[in-house]
């Protein structure tokens, strides 16, 4: 998540955090129609997604309909109106990666967490989806896990995947606890 | 940037390269040995990073000085991780395949003892007595490259670079010419559009010139969408002033003062590094207001497309910039009279602009060397899929398929054979073997059914099946239609079903035909280019491999066997060795058990065909075996 | 003033028309559901409006051709007809087919095309595309049926027409887009109860009055 957590104000609750970003982007934009499209963007690469409160407000700042802003954001792939999860697995299905097996690599990390395409682990921790192409057609079939790029991905290499995020949380758990010791 | 109002363009531009050049001089020492390294996408995919770290890591150890330039890509992407070191006392020389590993002993064995490690080397970019050259290789010697000449060679991040290659003379050169010049030489060269259909460039271009209006706009269209096609995509990470320089060619020579690159949101990398160019170029004034001291102002801005592949279409492409659903227009009125907020646009493809500069440069006359009369120029393929040297690839518009498959690309790996080639992604089609003389060309290629398209190609081996292809582009189309006319809305969602139902062995008499019929007709009603070409990968491959449709519908049979529904994996116990526990462990979903004599045997209940055991079963044993239609595989019972 | 042939009848229409409009205005009947007369620029979408033109080797929407001085259109040549027939045939295999249920029995745009163009209303060799019945949307005053729209988006046209903020939209895309409303949900702080242009104006009773079922009228 981009979400910035580290607010100034502890009590804030999520919902005025996310408003508060969703101003501080519209404060910086032109009330022109040909906006709408980056802003939406850039609320969505602050929130991870977009939401309904996010939308009225875009709605207001260009004096467009909810209704409009909605219609948009839905017709394309990038938009999202749910909060994904913590790592975001994409899975390349173009030409390439199709011809060298790229669903049957969907279909195990579906399989893996029990998810289809498109949605969210129930415990927010993943979120998979399909991808039209990220253009590394010669090194298919291949998956974005968060930001790296993982090249030639065979079905068994998604178990270890799994265990390095494993490893990584059990880490993360380790310090938390050894730094409440400490404390 | 020092100014001089008095100075000519020329001038400002002379002057501007010769500072380029001497901080270049100052930043990098002659005497230091350089590692260039490719870091593009599929660079970084490969580890390019990892490969960089490890230099510099070593360098360190070693306690040696050298260079390290990131640079975009060669198009090489078989040899990525791609390293080029320039270590005085040698030319030049390419390795491929650069692992951390292998950065660390070229560092220690090439740059502290001077032994070039012969065993990594891909080639030498110079002809020496040493080594082979990139000029005994046919991926090299085969190509010409005029739009990706500095490719891989150049630091996209840096200005200087291209202006100390002799970057923006071609702008210079406009900048002294009336309009009408610049365009009838673009006419003259012959150039057309790069983005799929062919359209003369310069005609467009004399549309859009005389066309009234002072307020005019060009707009590059990089939102690459073919499922298949990245040169775009590497064009913008690997050489973006080029493209600038093309784009404030057009500008300049239709009359407009607004620019517009539309890149795909799905790749940060070329949004970035495109953003940096342009602030670079409005710095030194190569845009902007009165650039480089003439009459001329050009204001350029990124827009990230939000992932539609329709937006490809100029139409729908404007809509979006205009904030709304990216649903194609009617056409006429052609953008070039009515685009953007309704004034004169032109819409250009990346490679379009990026092949501007070169004829400027060298002329209409040198363009038409190169290629056949009706398609001069170059064409930039990027061949995926099963080959043996997968990449980008620049050659002459007229070259066969044949070359560029067999001779450049190295044919296909594995000893499979050739089953078809698909060019042009979701609007182009599958060619067969008997088609591979073909030369690639606007024309030719569309004689033959398929199109040039954005230029993807995708080889296939004997092991790919044509309906299976045929519906994964349809699932492509579907998904991407934006839903607004009949014939793609509905008819494309009925030509996906039956390819389903096929794939899946409940096709029936009368699919095929249906296929044709509804195929022709959404090909004639489509409202626009995405719905009228979207049945042309069904309608080439029912042309020239009906005879697999046909076992698909009649025996239940996909003779690739790649249609899962119709094919089953088994394990032959003559062949499988005793206690190999080699397919257990490497199963996602536990199907393989132990049977009788300590054999292996897949649950088919179970099997979810993915291919994991036949990769992991050792050669020597081979053991799992495939078959179609699937009940021919004999059924072993799981032991209580 | 331009003078051009329709179907070997010769009429006169101003310049810069679109023909579709002038042949309604000359009582030709051209098959069509997505343009509206007085509609600036047509949407072209429903692809029923197809004629043929002579010196064009396809035929196109008679909606978004402006007509010209000499021009001769054929509007019921087989290649127009096929065409046509085929768009529609699309159509009903999306569109759920339970005409004695339906508000728009006997008014129904999609009734009147098929006796046109002497189709069933059943297409046999197509499967059909129809959902379930789900009249669920995000406005409190409407119900809309998604397995009846055909997509031709007068609603949208009507509403943007009366209100200045249009309220309704397509949303999602491709076989997935259909026809929505986001926004507040007091119907109260809504002007739509007392225009309702978009009910009044769907060809296909795909939209009416939350509440009330669609099914009865």
């Amino acid at each position: 998540m981009k979400m910035d957590r580290a607010r100034s104000d502890p009590w804030q609750t999520e919902e005025e955090a996310e408003s508060d970003a969703v101003s501080a982007v519209l404060a910086g934009r032109e009330k022109h129609r040909k906006n709408l499209i980056p802003i939406l963007q850039e609320i969505q690469h602050k929130l991870g997604y977009l939401s309904e409160a996010a939308m009225e407000a875009v709605a207001e700042h260009l004096s467009i309909s909810h209704s409009e802003v909605y219609g948009v954001a839905s017709f394309y792939n990038q938009f999202r109106f749910h909060p994904p999860g913590k790592h975001q697995i994409k899975v390349c299905l173009g030409t390439a990666c199709h011809v060298a097996g790229g669903g049957i690599i969907l279909e195990n990390f579906e399989r893996k967490l029990g998810v289809k395409a498109g949605e969210t682990t129930a415990d927010r921790e993943f979120s998979v989806e399909r991808v039209a192409c990220v253009g590394c057609c010669a090194l298919a079939p291949v998956a974005v896990v968060d930001e790296a790029v993982e090249a030639h991905i065979a079905p068994s290499r998604i178990e270890g995947i799994f265990l390095g995020f494993q490893r990584q949380k059990e880490q993360q758990e380790k310090e938390v606890r050894e730094g409440e010791l400490s404390s | 940037m020092n100014f001089h109002p008095e100075k000519l363009p020329q001038e400002r531009l002379a002057a501007l390269a010769e500072d380029a050049k001497r901080r270049l001089a100052a930043k990098r020492r002659a005497d230091l040995p350089r590692i260039i390294i490719g870091m593009a996408t599929c660079g970084l995919a490969a580890g390019a990073s990892e490969t960089r770290a490890a230099f510099e890591q070593a360098l360190a150890e070693q306690n040696l000085e050298a260079l390290i330039i990131p640079v975009g890509c060669l198009g090489h992407c078989y040899a990525e991780p791609l390293v080029v070191i320039e270590n005085p006392g040698f030319p030049p020389i390419a390795y491929h395949s650069v692992t951390p590993g292998k950065a660390k002993a070229l560092v220690k064995s090439f740059l502290a003892e001077g032994d070039p490690l012969f065993e990594y080397v891909l080639a030498a970019l110079e002809e020496n007595d040493l080594l082979p050259s990139i000029a005994d290789f046919p991926r090299f010697y085969l190509e010409q490259r005029v739009v990706m000449e500095k490719c891989g060679s150049i630091d996209p991040a840096d200005l200087k670079e291209y202006l100390s290659r002799g970057g923006y003379a071609g702008l210079v050169r406009v900048l002294g010419l009336p309009p009408g010049e610049i365009v009838g030489v673009l006419s003259e060269s012959g150039l057309r559009g790069r983005g799929g259909a062919g359209f003369p460039t310069g005609a467009k271009w004399e549309l859009a010139r005389k066309v009234e209006g002072s307020k005019k706009t060009v707009i590059c269209n990089a939102d690459e969408g073919d499922p298949g096609a990245y040169m775009d995509r590497t064009l913008l990470e690997s050489n973006p002033h080029q493209l600038l320089e093309g784009l404030a060619i057009c500008a300049y020579s239709v009359g407009a003062a607004d620019a517009v690159v539309y890149v795909r949101a799905e790749y940060p990398l070329a949004v970035k590094t495109i953003s940096r160019a342009i602030a670079q170029a409005e710095q030194a004034n190569l845009l902007g207001k009165g650039i480089l001291g003439a009459n001329f102002d050009l204001e350029v801005k990124v827009f990230q497309g939000s992932g539609a592949f329709v937006c490809g279409e100029e139409t729908a492409l404007i809509e979006s910039l205009e904030g709304k659903r990216g649903m194609p227009r009617f056409r006429p009125p052609y953008p070039v009279e009515h685009g953007l907020w309704g004034r004169p646009t032109v819409i250009n493809n990346v490679k379009t602009l990026s092949t501007v500069p070169a004829i400027i440069e060298k002329g209409a006359q040198w363009f038409r060397t190169i290629g056949t009369p009706n398609s001069p120029g170059t064409a930039i393929f990027s061949v995926v899929g099963n080959v043996t040297r997968p990449g980008l690839v620049e050659i002459p518009m007229g070259t066969t398929l044949r070359t560029l498959i067999f001779e450049i690309c190295g044919g296909i790996p594995r000893q499979k054979q050739f089953k078809a080639v698909q060019i042009g992604g979701p609007s182009g089609g599958c060619l067969p073997e008997s088609l591979l003389d073909t030369p690639v060309d606007f024309d030719s290629l569309t004689r033959a059914g398929a199109m040039m398209g954005s230029g993807g190609l995708v080889v296939m081996d004997e092991e790919s099946c044509m309906v299976n292809v045929a519906r994964y582009f349809l699932d492509f189309t579907q998904n991407e239609s934006c839903g607004k006319c009949t014939f793609c809305r509905i008819g494309t969602r009925h030509l996906l079903n039956i390819l389903d139902r096929i794939t899946k062995g409940e096709g029936r008499e009368g699919d095929l035909e249906l296929l044709e019929t509804l195929g022709r007709d959404i090909k004639e009603g489509a409202l626009c280019g995405l719905g009228k070409t979207a049945p042309n990968p069904i309608l080439t491959s029912l042309k020239y491999f009906r005879s697999e449709y046909e076992a698909h519908i009649r025996e239940k049979r996909c003779p690739s066997m790649m249609c899962r529904a119709l094919t089953a994996y088994y394990i032959d116990p003559d062949k499988c060795a005793r206690g190999c526990e080699a397919c257990v462990g490497c199963c996602p979903v536990d199907a393989i058990f132990t049977a009788k004599g300590r054999k292996k045997a897949i649950d088919q209940g179970l099997c979810v065909k993915c291919g994991e055991c036949v990769v992991s079963c050792p050669p020597e044993y081979d053991a799992v075996k495939r078959v179609s239609p699937a009940h021919l595989a004999p059924v072993v019972e799981r032991p209580k | 003033m331009v003078r051009l042939t329709v179907d070997e009848k010769e009429i006169e229409a101003e310049e810069g028309q679109n023909l579709l409009q002038v042949c309604l205005e000359n009582g030709i009947t051209v098959p069509h559901l997505c343009f509206l007369e007085g509609m600036e620029n047509s949407p072209a979408s429903c692809r029923l409006c197809f004629v043929e033109i002579e010196g064009m080797d396809c035929p196109v929407p008679s909606c978004q051709t402006v007509v010209h001085d000499g021009m001769v259109v054929n509007t019921q040549s087989p290649a127009v007809r096929h065409l046509q027939r085929s768009a529609l045939q699309l159509l009903l295999s999306a569109h759920r087919v339970d005409c004695s249920d339906c508000p728009a029995n006997k008014r129904c745009a999609l009734q009147q095309l098929a006796k046109l163009l002497g189709i069933p209303l059943k297409v046999k060799h197509l499967e059909s595309l129809a959902g379930e019945v789900d009249t669920r949307m995000g406005h409190p005053l409407l119900a809309y049926d998604a397995g009846r729209c055909v997509l031709c988006g007068r609603c949208l046209y009507a509403c943007a027409k009366h209100q200045e903020h249009p309220l309704l939209t397509f949303v999602r895309r491709g076989f997935s887009t259909r026809v929505d409303f986001k926004g507040k949900t007091d119907p109260a702080e809504l002007p739509c109860l007392a225009c309702l242009a978009c009910v009044e104006i769907c060809p296909v009773s795909a939209l009416g009055f939350a509440g009330k079922t669609l099914g009865a009228a």
